[in-house]
């Protein structure tokens, strides 16, 4: 069985797409419909559908022209449309495909016929929104390294990746650790840096000093240290 | 009289022969004839970056200072080792490395005095252009000696807290010797740091200038280890840092 789906049935013919719903909702899923392409194209930018069913022959836009501006649309154009029609054209069928249609549902639509295609549809649907949903994961881990680089990551970046139970998942919560084990290490570090003066203490290094300087041999080096040096005059 | 540069760290361990070693040879590749000193006769190693094995140490600097042999004798021209075409020299007074020679050093010591006439020899002998000696960490009777009589003086640390104090002292006694030039050149220096604020941080707390900072890396660590690295990695970017220093030192 597969799951609810949300369709747009775009028909003008009130019969065809009180038809079509019903035979849709039978099969479980949930249907809105348009009775022409303006409302059809204004449904789609309003909410999001599995798949639409589209009547070809309509008033201006026709099912040509609201296909063409959804397969230009990036945000619908992976949109599974099925066109239907009564026509029986080959030649038809032919540039719907071409211009990115699923499948093509003849008239007198067989109820049988439409759950195949509806399921094939839904099916391929939700494949490639997995496959989307992976690459754009496999972005947000490109862009965090891009990040570590820039000195700009945020762990917390990564938890929606990191949740996943698969190798991407897995590859994000390792790069999430090493991260913050590199960034602790630089803070460690930095903080270090950070207390080079304060750490030397002064009056410590003074003792040392004098314990060096007070000694005889360090007073006779010093006394005879520009005899020791006679190139820096003589140069 | 050809400048004398001391290169010297309060601790062990910090580069200092590797930085000497590598100055050396970039005065050598400008036509400048360099004498190197292994002053460090305690714990000696400079030898092993000129590829010089114990065998063909004929004579050492331990021999010139136990009245064995004229310091001459103890210079070894290692040029060969670094490149045949180097349009300068390099003079080598490698310290022993055989083990009863530095158990005698440890017990006897030496009249650390002979150091600085041995220098002076040596220059004359060998018309050196600079001379440079690699001192032995911390502040004994010879590395007083060593900066005392040098015009130029390099102190090597590394930029943690164990070397702050200590570097420190080395400063101060230095400027008590009234030596005329002094850098100082931070190594070991890990890669997070930011260079311009570690140079900046370091120059201000001991008011004097840094030479260079220079990278940790393990890929250097294993580089360093083999030999002269400015001649292996003529183009890496640490041979720029080592020539800033050598220019620093010459300017």
């Amino acid at each position: 069985m597969e799951a609810r789906a949300s369709a747009l049935v775009v028909d003008d013919d009130p019969i065809n797409r009180m038809l079509l719903s019903k035979s849709l909702e039978q099969q479980g899923h949930r249907v809105m419909m348009a009775e022409n392409g303006l409302e059809a194209l204004a449904a789609l930018q309003a909410q999001p559908f599995d798949v639409v069913l589209l009547d070809v022959l309509m008033p201006e836009p026709d099912g040509y022209e609201v296909l063409a501006r959804l397969k230009e649309d990036p945000g619908l154009r992976h949109v599974p449309v099925i066109m239907v029609s009564a026509l029986e054209d080959t030649q038809c069928v032919v540039r719907c495909i071409e211009m990115g249609a699923e499948d093509y549902l003849p008239k007198p639509f067989d109820p049988v016929l439409l759950r195949a295609r509806i399921n094939g549809c839904l099916t391929r649907k939700r494949l490639h929104d997995l496959e989307l949903e992976y690459m754009e994961q496999v972005g947000h881990v490109v862009h965090a390294a891009a990040a570590v680089e820039d000195g700009a990551f945020r762990p917390d970046s990564l938890d929606r990746v990191a949740g996943r139970g698969d190798a991407l998942g897995q590859l994000a919560r390792v790069f999430q650790r090493m991260a913050r084990e590199v960034e602790l290490r630089e803070q460690a570090l930095k903080r270090q840096v950070q207390q080079l003066r304060i750490e030397i203490d002064g009056a410590r290094a003074a003792r040392q000093v004098a314990a060096i300087t007070e000694t005889d041999y360090f007073q006779d080096l010093q006394r005879k240290v520009d005899e020791l040096r006679p190139r820096s005059e003589a140069d | 009289m050809a400048p004398i540069l001391s290169i010297h760290s309060f601790r062990g361990g910090t580069g200092k022969s590797n930085l000497a070693a590598n100055v050396a040879t970039l005065l050598a590749a400008e036509g400048r004839r360099i004498g190197v000193v292994d002053a460090d006769i305690q714990s000696p190693g400079i030898h092993v970056l000129f590829g010089m094995s114990q065998d063909a140490m004929r004579r050492s600097l331990n021999d010139y200072l136990w009245g064995r042999c004229p310091i001459g004798d103890a210079a070894h021209d290692v040029t060969s080792s670094l490149d045949e075409g180097l349009a300068g020299r390099v003079f080598l007074v490698p310290s022993s490395i055989n083990p009863s020679d530095i158990a005698r050093v440890m017990q006897e010591g030496y009249d650390v005095s002979l150091l600085n006439t041995g220098v002076r020899h040596l220059i004359k002998e060998l018309g050196l252009d600079t001379l440079i000696i690699d001192t032995h960490p911390g502040l004994n009777e010879e590395t007083l000696l060593s900066i005392a009589i040098c015009d130029a003086l390099v102190i090597v640390m590394r930029p943690d807290q164990q070397d702050y104090e200590g570097t420190s002292v080395a400063v101060s006694v230095a400027r008590k010797l009234r030596v005329p030039r002094m850098v100082l050149v931070v190594n070991k220096t890990p890669t997070v740091f930011d260079v311009a604020e570690v140079k900046e941080r370091v120059e201000r707390a001991y008011g004097c200038e840094v030479a260079a900072v220079l990278p940790h890396a393990d890929e250097l660590m294993v580089l360093s280890s083999g030999g002269v690295f400015v001649t292996r990695y003529p183009a890496h970017p640490v041979t720029a840092l080592y020539k800033q220093v050598a220019s620093c030192l010459t300017a």
